[in-house]
């Protein structure tokens, strides 16, 4: 009878061990640490963390029986795509990442693609908005933001369902990113009847922009549409309010996002920003936290409200930790026939991609946001979100001044 | 005789170490090291023929290799060329438009020619910036099928792997060939005094035109491979300024007018700046260590390592030119 009972024991323990087993998975990354991309770079990974600590405090992704703890494998890219493959490949033959994250910047993540492909390894991309990207033949990438060509044409239906007579100006950075977000819109705003009376990239250092606002006084153009970064973003912002160019809506990329924005004071009133996300947002989420979780953690932990990137970063955990529990371990391609089959709205809105061989990964579920800076009730500088109207915080403020 | 240089021997040797040895158990990391240090030996050598051999310091180097990147690229995306010859074509262009602004901008002397150097970069870039068959500042991007050919990214990024390893080679023999040339010793005149050189019979103008345009070609044809490699290029990673300065930096730690010099110091602040970057404990700081390590070299040796070592010792100098 004991020794029954001991083997009776023996097993149930074995049982008990293999139910909880622990696995650790290695996720690997880089970080733009240093260079032109690290506050947004930074801003992603910090999503990335919070969403790491908060697995690994509920004990893992629990999958096949399984509990897999996440550990990070991650290095500085320097914002410099010359050394991304060199990192990625030794992210993957060295520290033999499971999966992988996406460095900060389209540019960055189509030269590491290519050693994700080559090594069959999936990458989550954020912070990689452009469409080429995706187009290029790849099996393993998969795109959590929208596609860039979404992030001025969203103001274009605001805009037509506000004033369609207004006229257009585009005054934009001379960046890959600005550029590509600009060149489908300005086709866009032309299909919709707008007319374009102005257009001007400017050099990305540009401080001064006394002419460019000349031009586009002269031009007599009710609304602005373009900017490129924060430093050229919020210059451009100040130096419209300070020569009292009579605009009726601006709406700037990437710069106003930013809670520094509201520093501009006046300036900063009435500008919009397209967003991938913001904390106002009230998806109702499938799974994971709620948005109002996921901003009081992240505010709990960074001592600062979190920006779309950080949003991003977070979301791509979430959806990599779904597929990883709809395939029942950590096989890569069961996992990439889950994110191929992933269709589910989080607190970051809804997730799915493209499975045309033409534009595998392609994000084709997210959709941008616009937000505007408005005054509260005590007349401090505050982001509304004022598109998509069914997600709307407050009214779209129309013209402007 | 260059056949009966010593250095030729170990250029060689180096080359076929660099292609056995991540060959050997098929080290895919080790070659992803390697190709940066390769890299950098391209780039600071062929840098070495105007600042070392010539005396002229070029800020703007790295036009070259960025405008070689993108004529190869473009032949290859758009035209569907094979890597070879778009290589090999973006090297001839490069070496023309070189020749054609060497002679305009190698009248001026001194920091003249350096602040002209910059503005050849600047210049190149707005125009790539702005040029709509190169795709403006969105650049152009190699789509997988462009690997195809090499069979498909896993053997394209071998292929372009030996032939950057081939491309290091024939920049040090370069160097080399030049050294031991009447035209290098009409550089190394210009270099100690021009005006003296020019009395004694040396169209400076010329041997310097000709020098900034040599430097040019294999640089060029470096951009080709590495932005095949690389899947993408923008005006913003191709014409970087950043990595000419870069290069000066290698040039003054190996030790400039040296053919070993330049690979010395391009292969070992590479290493450096790789080490750093990927050391648990380490990378955090890695600017900081590198920049201060910098500081002590040049502080204590110079003439740079290869200074140190012919202080050290004499003799060497037959051997390691």
């Amino acid at each position: 009878m004991k020794r029954f009972a001991f083997i009776a024991l023996l097993l149930s323990s074995c049982f008990i061990a293999t139910a909880f087993s622990q696995q650790t998975i290695t996720l690997g990354f880089t970080v733009s640490r240093t260079g032109a991309l690290n506050v947004d770079s930074v801003e992603q990974y910090r999503g990335f963390e919070l969403w790491r600590d908060q697995v690994n405090a509920a004990g893992g992704i629990k999958a096949g029986g399984k509990n897999y703890k996440v550990q990070f494998a991650s290095y500085d890219d320097e914002s410099n795509s010359k050394r991304v493959q060199q990192l990625y490949t030794r992210l993957i033959l060295e520290d033999k990442a499971d999966f992988l994250f996406s460095p900060y910047s389209s540019s960055l993540t189509a030269t590491a693609a290519v050693v994700t492909e080559q090594n069959e390894k999936i990458m989550l991309t954020t912070g990689a908005a452009e469409e080429k990207t995706y187009k290029l033949g790849n099996q393993c990438l998969y795109q959590m933001f929208a596609p860039a060509t979404q992030y001025l044409t969203v103001a274009i239906d605001a805009l037509k369902a506000k004033d369609p007579k207004a006229t257009v100006a585009f005054v934009y950075e001379d960046a890959s990113f600005s550029v590509a977000v600009v060149t489908p819109a300005k086709a866009y705003a032309q299909q919709q009847g707008f007319n374009v009376v102005f257009s001007e990239a400017y050099a990305p250092n540009t401080t001064d922009f006394g002419a460019i606002i000349d031009k586009v006084i002269g031009s007599k153009a009710t609304v602005l549409l373009g900017g490129g970064h924060y430093a050229d973003g919020s210059t451009l912002a100040r130096q419209l309010y300070g020569h009292k160019v009579p605009l009726k809506m601006i709406t700037l990329l990437v710069a106003p996002d930013s809670p520094q924005w509201a520093e501009l004071g006046d300036a900063a009133v009435g500008v919009i920003v397209p967003s991938q996300w913001e904390p106002q947002s009230t998806f109702k989420a499938q799974y994971g936290p709620s948005g109002a979780d996921f901003g009081k953690a992240y505010t709990a932990k960074y001592n600062t409200p979190p920006s779309y990137e950080s949003a991003g970063g977070y979301a791509s955990g979430l959806i990599l930790q779904r597929a990883i529990e709809q395939a029942g371990g950590i096989d890569t391609a069961k996992v990439a026939a889950a994110l191929n089959a992933t269709d589910v709205t989080t607190f970051y809105g809804r997730t799915k991609f493209s499975t045309q061989p033409s534009e595998h990964g392609l994000q084709v579920g997210h959709a941008i946001f616009l937000a505007q800076w408005q005054k509260d009730k005590s007349g401090k500088p505050v982001k509304q979100v004022i598109w998509p109207l069914a997600g709307k915080s407050a009214d779209l403020v129309y013209p402007i001044h | 005789m260059i056949l009966r240089r010593p250095l030729l021997w170990l250029i060689l040797l180096l080359a076929a170490l660099f292609a056995w040895l991540p060959l050997h158990g098929n080290n895919v990391s080790l070659r992803e090291d390697l190709i940066l240090v390769a890299l950098a030996i391209i780039l600071t050598s062929n840098l070495n023929l105007m600042i070392g051999y010539t005396g002229y310091v070029n800020f703007g180097h790295i036009v070259f290799y960025g405008l070689g990147g993108y004529v190869g690229v473009y032949l290859m995306t758009v035209r569907g060329w094979h890597l070879v010859p778009s290589a090999v074509t973006a090297g001839f262009a490069v070496s023309l438009m070189a020749l054609l602004f060497g002679l305009g901008i190698l009248r001026l002397r001194g920091a003249y020619f350096a602040l002209a150097t910059i503005g050849v970069l600047v210049a190149v870039q707005s125009f790539v910036s702005n040029f709509e068959p190169w795709g403006r500042s969105t650049g152009m991007y190699v789509s997988f099928e462009s690997y195809a050919p090499l069979g498909g990214p896993r053997h394209a990024l071998w292929t372009t792997y030996f032939l950057i390893v081939a491309v290091m080679a024939l920049s040090l023999i370069l160097s080399l060939g030049i050294k031991a040339s009447k035209f290098g010793l009409g550089l190394f005149a210009i270099r100690e005094d021009e005006d003296a050189a020019i009395v004694l019979g040396v169209n400076a103008t010329i041997y310097k035109a000709i020098i900034y345009s040599v430097s040019a070609f294999l640089p060029a044809v470096a951009g080709t491979l590495m932005f095949f490699k690389n899947g993408t290029i923008d005006p913003s990673i191709a014409f970087e300024f950043m990595l000419s300065l870069e290069g000066i930096v290698m040039l003054m730690l190996g030790g400039q007018g040296t053919v070993a010099g330049s690979a010395l110091g391009g292969g070992l602040y590479e290493r450096l700046r790789s080490y750093l970057l990927t050391s648990p404990r380490l990378s955090e700081f890695h600017l900081v260590i590198a920049g201060a390590l910098l500081l002590l070299v040049i502080r204590l040796a110079p003439g740079g390592l290869i200074g140190w070592l012919y202080r050290l010792v004499p003799r060497s100098r037959e051997v390691i030119e």
